[in-house]
Order: C-alpha cells, then sequence, then structure tokens
C-alpha cells in the first residue's frame, strides 16, 4: 500500500493563513451582527439615521450584507477551505506563503474600501455586487490568486482521490469568479473616476444581475459551506460521511440546477413570461439536490448523536443543516409564481434570508471555529458552558427574527392586496409600515440576542487561545464503529 | 483504487475504502424517497413546462397549453376590478358635488376612495389627515393658499401649482433681498413687524413703524393690509397661527431675502376626473373646507 | 523555489502600488483618491511585512540551526 509510504513523508501545513481568517472571520461576525441591530434599530426607529448621509438606512444596508456574507462568511470559507484542501491532500498550500497571505490582506483590503465606498454613497445600485469596477477589478485579482492556490494545491495532493468538500469549495471558487466577472460588467466614465455604467440595459440587466444575485446565494452561501459541512461534521462526529453517492449525485444536480434558478427573483415583472416559469422550474428541482446535502449531513450523524450533549461545537453544525433543510424549502415554496405574488417585496424575504444566513451560514461557521481554534492553537476550549448560552442566546435570537418576519411579511402581503366592498384598496402603503411596527421592533430583539450570542463566542475562543497550551492534541482523529470488513 | 473497505457496525454498511484526513466514506445507496421525490419534482417541471409559456426557440417560444401569461393575469384582474368600481365612478364623473352630496350611499363611496387616494398621493407632503409640514399646508386646518371651496380644491388637485401645467396656478413672490429692492436692515425691520404684528411676538418697546411702512409698500398688495393674504395669487396668510414655513423670524427674513415657493404636482397626469372629485370630497371633509 | 514566488508576489503588489499612485494624481472623486492612496499604503505596508518575515525565518532557523533541527 503506498498509503503507508506517503503517510511518513511529513507535512508541514501552512496554518498561519487559516489563523488569520479566522480571526477576521469572528472580527467581522461581530462588525455585521452590530450594523445589522444599528439598522434593523433604524427601521423601528427612523430618527436613528441621525439626519446624516454616511448614517442613513442606504449607505449601511450594503455595509450591512457585505459585512455578513463577504466579510464574515468569504473569511470563514477562504480559511477553512485552506485548512480543509490542505489536510484533505496532504499538501502544503501551492505558491507559497506570501501568496497565501497577499489573498488574505487583499481581500480584508477589498472588504474595508468597499464598505468605506459604501457610507461615502458609492454604489453601483446592484444587490450583493454593489462595489464600483476598481474594487470588482481588485477582488477579482484576490480572487485569480485564491483559485490559483486551490487549484495547485489540489494538482499536487497526495491522496489518490478528491474529497467531496473540495469539489464544493473549488465549485464555489470557480463559480463566484464567473458570477462576479459577468455581473460587474461596466463601463467607467473615465479611467480615475469611481462612477461606471453597466454594460447590461433594462431587463437584460435585471436578469443578469439576479442570475448573479441568486447564484451568490447558490455557490458563496450554500455551495462553500457546504464544502464546510462535510469537513466539519464527520471530524466532530467522529463517523463516515452517511453517503459517497448522494453526495456525488446531489453534488452535480445542485451545481447544475441551481445556475437557472435566478429569474424566480423577477417574477411579475417586464422579464419575459417563459424565463419565469423556467426559474419557477428549475426553483421546484432544485430542492432535493438542496437536502441531499441535509441528509449527508445529518445521517452522518447516526451512531453519533450522543455527542450533540457534550460537544456544543457540534450542536451548532447540526442545527445549521436544520436551518439550512428549512430554508431550502421554504426558497422553492416562495419561487412559485402564486406564492410569490403574496411574498415579494414583503418582509418574508428578509425572514427567509435570515433563517439563511443566521441559521445556516453563521451557524455552520460557528460549528467550524469551535472546532477549528482549539485545534489550530492546540488548546482546549476554554468553556464550553459558554458554548452553550451562545448556542441558546442565538437560536433563540433567529426564532424571534424568523417569526417576526413571517408575521410581518404575511401581513404585509395580505394588506397590500386588499380590497374594500367598493373594489377599492382597502390599506394604503403607510398603514402596512404602521402595522408591522412591533415586528420590526421584535427583529431587531432577536437581532440583539445573535449579538450578544457572538459577542460569547467571541469573548470565549479568544480566551481559548490565551490559555494554557495542551501537551498533545487530544483530538481523536479515528473514525467511531468501523472494523475492516470480514472481520 | 479502494484501499481498506471496512464493514460500519451501526449502519452494517461498507466504507467505500477512501480516506481523507481521518474521513471516511459509506457506500449507501440514494435513499429511495430522496431519488423518488427528485424524479417527482423533475414530472412536475415539465408539466409546468407543458402548460405555461416555456421553453424559448429561434424566433419565439412555447406558449403552454394553458395560454396563461402573468402579464395577462393581472390585466384581466384590473379589469374585474375597474368593472366592479366603474357603476359608481361614473356616476361620480358625470354628478356635480352637489348631487354626490345629496346621495349617502354615493358619498359614502367617493370618501371611500377618496381617503385611500389621499392617503396613498398627498400624505407623504400634507401630513396624515392633512396636518401639514413646513411648506405644505395645512388642510384640516383651513389654511388655503388658493382656497378651500369644493371647487378651488378640484382645480389646484387637477392642474397643481407652479407644476407646468398651463391652468396651474401661479405666482412669484419677488427676491427682495436678492434683486436689492430692501436693503438688509430694511428686511429685518420688516421682519420685526412682521414678527410682532401678525405672528404675536410681540417685544416691549420696539418700534417697528418702519417695518409697518416697509410693510405697506411692498408686501401688502399681495398679503393685504393686515396680513390677510390673497387668495387670488395664492399669497398665504400672515396673520394667522399656522404659518406655511414655521413659526420663526429667521424663516420670515430668508422668505423676504429669497422666497422658497412651492410646486404641487398636477394629478390630472395621474389620477381620473372622478378619482380627483373623490379626493376633493376628502379634503374637503378633513376639517378645513369651506 | 518558495523564495522565488514570493519575490514574484511581492513585485506584483509593488507593481500595484505603483498604479494607486496614478489613481490617486489623477482621482477625479474622493473615492478614487482614497482607494488610491489605500492602495499604494497597502502595498508598502504588505511589502514591509515580506522583507520582515523572510529574514525573521532567516533569523529562527539560524537559532534552530544552532540547537540542532527541529520543526
Amino acid at each position: 500500500m503506498s498509503d503507508h509510504a506517503l503517510a511518513e513523508r511529513p507535512v508541514i501545513y501552512n496554518d498561519d493563513v487559516v489563523k488569520k481568517f479566522v480571526i477576521a472571520s469572528i472580527f467581522w461576525a461581530i462588525v455585521a451582527f452590530l450594523v445589522g441591530v444599528y439598522i434593523a434599530s433604524e427601521l423601528s426607529w427612523p430618527a436613528l439615521n441621525l439626519g446624516l448621509p454616511f448614517t442613513n438606512f442606504g449607505r449601511l444596508r450594503p455595509v450591512h450584507t457585505s459585512a455578513a456574507i463577504f466579510a464574515f462568511g468569504g473569511s470563514a470559507l477562504l480559511g477553512t477551505s485552506f485548512y480543509v484542501v490542505q489536510r484533505t491532500c496532504r499538501a502544503r498550500l501551492w505558491g507559497g506563503e506570501a501568496l497565501a497571505n497577499f489573498v488574505f490582506w487583499g481581500y480584508q483590503f477589498f472588504i474595508v474600501m468597499a464598505a468605506l465606498s459604501y457610507v461615502m454613497g458609492f454604489s453601483q445600485s446592484r444587490e450583493y455586487a454593489e462595489p464600483e469596477w476598481h474594487l470588482d477589478i481588485w477582488l477579482t485579482i484576490v480572487w485569480v490568486c485564491y483559485l490559483l492556490i486551490f487549484m495547485g494545491t489540489l494538482m499536487k495532493r497526495q491522496e489518490p482521490h478528491i474529497y467531496v468538500a473540495n469539489w464544493f469549495y473549488l465549485a464555489f471558487i470557480v463559480t463566484i469568479a464567473m458570477l462576479h466577472i459577468v455581473n460587474n460588467l461596466a463601463l467607467p466614465i473615465s479611467m480615475y473616476s469611481a462612477k461606471s455604467y453597466s454594460y447590461f440595459s433594462g431587463v437584460q440587466d435585471a436578469l443578469v444581475q439576479w442570475w448573479y444575485g441568486h447564484n451568490a446565494v447558490g455557490f458563496f452561501l450554500t455551495a462553500g459551506f457546504l464544502g464546510m459541512m462535510y469537513y466539519f461534521i464527520p471530524k466532530a462526529a467522529g463517523r463516515p460521511v452517511y453517503s459517497y453517492r448522494l453526495s456525488i449525485v446531489h453534488f452535480w444536480t445542485l451545481i447544475f440546477m441551481y445556475i437557472w434558478a435566478g429569474p424566480h427573483h423577477l417574477h411579475w415583472t417586464s422579464l419575459p413570461d417563459w424565463t419565469q416559469t423556467l426559474g419557477m422550474a428549475f426553483s421546484i428541482m432544485l430542492w432535493m439536490p438542496s437536502w441531499g446535502g441535509m441528509i449527508n449531513g445529518l445521517m452522518t450523524l447516526s451512531g453519533a448523536w450522543d455527542k450533540l450533549r457534550t460537544d456544543p461545537g457540534l450542536r451548532f453544525s447540526v442545527t445549521a443543516v436544520g436551518f439550512y433543510g428549512m430554508s431550502t424549502f421554504e426558497g422553492p415554496v416562495m419561487s412559485v409564481r402564486e406564492v410569490n405574488a403574496l411574498s415579494h417585496y414583503t418582509d418574508w424575504t428578509i425572514g427567509h434570508v435570515h433563517s439563511g444566513a443566521l441559521g445556516w451560514v453563521a451557524f455552520i461557521t460557528f460549528g467550524a471555529l469551535y472546532y477549528l481554534v482549539p485545534a489550530l492553537w492546540h488548546k482546549e476550549l476554554y468553556s464550553k458552558r459558554l458554548a452553550s448560552w451562545h448556542y441558546w442566546i442565538a437560536t433563540l435570537g433567529i426564532v424571534f427574527y424568523i417569526v417576526s418576519m413571517w408575521v410581518a411579511g404575511i401581513m404585509e402581503g395580505l394588506m397590500w392586496r386588499a380590497y374594500d366592498k367598493f373594489g377599492f384598496l382597502q390599506y394604503s402603503f403607510v398603514e402596512s409600515v404602521v402595522a408591522v411596527h412591533p415586528f420590526m421592533v421584535l427583529r431587531m430583539i432577536g437581532g440583539v440576542m445573535f449579538l450578544i450570542g457572538g459577542l460569547i463566542m467571541a469573548y470565549n475562543l479568544r480566551r481559548t487561545v490565551t490559555s494554557p497550551t495542551i501537551e498533545a492534541p487530544t483530538l481523536d482523529t479515528s473514525m467511531g464503529g468501523l472494523a475492516v470488513a470480514g472481520e | 483504487m479502494p484501499t481498506k473497505i471496512e464493514k460500519d457496525s451501526v449502519s452494517g454498511r461498507d466504507t467505500t475504502g477512501h480516506e481523507w484526513d481521518g474521513i471516511k466514506e459509506l457506500d449507501t445507496p440514494l435513499p429511495k424517497w430522496w431519488i423518488y421525490t427528485f424524479y417527482s419534482s423533475i414530472a412536475v417541471a415539465f408539466v409546468l413546462f407543458l402548460l405555461y409559456p416555456s421553453i424559448p426557440y429561434g424566433p419565439g417560444y412555447w406558449h403552454g397549453l394553458l395560454g396563461y401569461s402573468p402579464r395577462k393575469a393581472v390585466d384581466a384582474e384590473v379589469a374585474k376590478l375597474q368593472a366592479e368600481r366603474k357603476v359608481s365612478m361614473d356616476k361620480i364623473a358625470t354628478l356635480s358635488f352637489d348631487q354626490i352630496k345629496a346621495d349617502p350611499a354615493l358619498l359614502e363611496v367617493a370618501l371611500t376612495k377618496g381617503k385611500i387616494t389621499f392617503e396613498e398621493n398627498c400624505q407623504a407632503c400634507h401630513g396624515a389627515g392633512g396636518s401639514g409640514h413646513p411648506g405644505f399646508p395645512a388642510l384640516a386646518a383651513g389654511s388655503w393658499l388658493w382656497g378651500g371651496k369644493l371647487t378651488d380644491i378640484q382645480r389646484t388637485v387637477t392642474h397643481g401649482i407652479r407644476s407646468g401645467d398651463p391652468a396651474a396656478h401661479t405666482s412669484a413672490m419677488p427676491p427682495f433681498g436678492e434683486l436689492g429692492l430692501l436693503k438688509p436692515e430694511q428686511i429685518q425691520q420688516v421682519a420685526d413687524f412682521v414678527w410682532s404684528k401678525f405672528y404675536g411676538h410681540v417685544t416691549e418697546g420696539q418700534d417697528v413703524s418702519a417695518g409697518a411702512a416697509l410693510f405697506a409698500q411692498n408686501c401688502a398688495p399681495c398679503h393685504g393690509a393686515d396680513g390677510q393674504g390673497n387668495r387670488l395669487v395664492g399669497a398665504p396668510r400672515l396673520n394667522s397661527r399656522i404659518h406655511l414655513y414655521g413659526d420663526a423670524r429667521e424663516i420670515i427674513v430668508s422668505q423676504v431675502t429669497k422666497p422658497r415657493m412651492g410646486v404641487m404636482p398636477n394629478w390630472n397626469a395621474r389620477l381620473d376626473p372622478a378619482t380627483i372629485k373623490c379626493v376633493t370630497l376628502y379634503v374637503h371633509s378633513l376639517g378645513g373646507g369651506e | 523555489m518558495e523564495s522565488v514566488a514570493n519575490v514574484l508576489v511581492g513585485v506584483m503588489v509593488a507593481g500595484f502600488g505603483i498604479v494607486g499612485l496614478f489613481l490617486v494624481a489623477g482621482a477625479a472623486d474622493s473615492e478614487m483618491f482614497i482607494f488610491g492612496l489605500g492602495l499604494a499604503v497597502f502595498a508598502v505596508a504588505f511589502n514591509f511585512g515580506l522583507v520582515k518575515r523572510h529574514f525573521d525565518k532567516r533569523d529562527a532557523t539560524r537559532g534552530a540551526a544552532r540547537e540542532a533541527t527541529h520543526v
């Protein structure tokens, strides 16, 4: 067996860059939650706009979304992908230390510059693609370096096969590059000006934007974090992945179906009818491919469910998979044209996004962080009790958030389409604004709880890093319940 | 190239024999319910393709067996509502205000329509219930610029103020300060006079006679000798407790120096005559109608 | 091998820094000014870190060599 011969060659992993990404991810998590709470408060009490241009909701909102998706989620994805690809390929990161550091610092520079440009009022007005052209080019450069490192590491792997987590990470990297470049095609008014105009116009512009927007959800927030799930859940549970076949089939079907589903963001618009139907139908077909990931995540736990009591990190990961299953069912439902007529433009959409963002993306990342920080720094987790507190406060916060947004959204949808006995609109828009005010406040409270949970985690992980180093890593790398066949 | 196939004691399944950093995989077949639900969803998708507009080709696209189109669906719904409203709206369009008021059932329809129309179109500037905002008259308090009778309101709503509509109300207050018609100290004197005489903020022992003379000469022709205003030229009434731009002396100074003059859209570009009648009746009913 | 790659990255980042200076020089709005300046500062700081790391590592290996090889 070449296995053993290979195992004896020690590989020194580049964990330095992973540590940096882990710290950045925790930092940006707090920023994202804090700005989120602030803008949620602005929606409850508009005076908090302060009458200043740069604290206006319209400028702070992209700061929140970019901080949550690209800064917090992105740092977590880049960091874990570097950790996972090295270990599952038994190879040090390709391209050397400087290139990895360039990806880290270049990405952080992008985030800071993007946030600055938003508060200064520069935006392409494309959701999740707000940065102007010069920042887009910068991100492209950083991203290509990231792709090179990842591909290079895969190429020089010492394992015969590529692990499923790396398929998902690679799909994430490649597709985001494609989406980013196409959606940001624009003509600057000058080399020296930050203002540009989109290459597309009219409904083509809208379709390209939502092809991007939907697949940012699909490949950044789904595929990338599924990669994370496929490494950290089996590791923390100490159990083999439930089904190799399912991972193949749901990977390829997910990749194939997702890319078509964008038009469901443009139901009842000037988008051609046939495009709307295609978007809806592909979203329905996407349901099971999405759930394939959930099944593989949950069923991997069989035989190890008792670990949920002792491992708070694993509890986060498993709850994340639950929320993932819930929001990937809700999504196809909302993509049906008739449901969309009720749900679109209401806070239901916001609730849906956050059951994915808080429940899935943030929780799976928390699970990975509670695993990674002790593993990277060779420490014991400072306090399982605090992690448990984090878990319960954050979960309750999510429940507050999504329930209030469901109620608010459905109320808005019903009020906007209500007619009185004479056939006139029954409610004015402002009446629906007044009606949802209590739910805006409840949502803000949910956000505060999530923020408190995040702060507890940051404190806990900080104390973990500063605690004394343990002699030998106590991580058990063996898989439970396995015996060589035939024995 | 499976290297070491093992048996899992929990599920009874074999592993695939691959291993990465200690992670192994079971060779479990696809769950039956999963694959059949997946097939069903694909079948549903194909049924949708068949029934609805879906597959594009060359010059056109497949329109679907149902002949359905979201645009047509919306049009049909709008047409249905319009037919429902038509009976009463046609009556409102043809009858005079007095005739509408004489018919309680019709008046209820008109006021209902007027209320929602006001809330969707007028409230943003004129405030909830016509309470007004700085620069936007308080309709409920009857601080009319161009008249508060039903026909006056109807005309103002229809054609607007300085809106560009040929029949719009238009007038302009001269920028006394900017054109040098009044010197800065004279503007202060006028402001002192208006502030004490009309706004009621009297300062003991202050002599405002110079301001009074300037007011009589420059302002009274439009705003009236007693500050009662003039609706023919839309000159706001000064001798009341409600002031268009607010109750502050600096506002008087800035208005005389370089006046702000409000614009109201001509709603005939957006609302039909019957709807304008409804909103007129509603505004008139808010408390300020004459 | 790795040191060659590090030098290449350093040269690339230095190039971005110079582009940043051009952007500041010609900036037509505040955003481009800040971005260009940021890019130049980023390049200087990054390459400083690159040089520092190089010498830190050389010092460390020298020290380690004295105590016999150990990773």
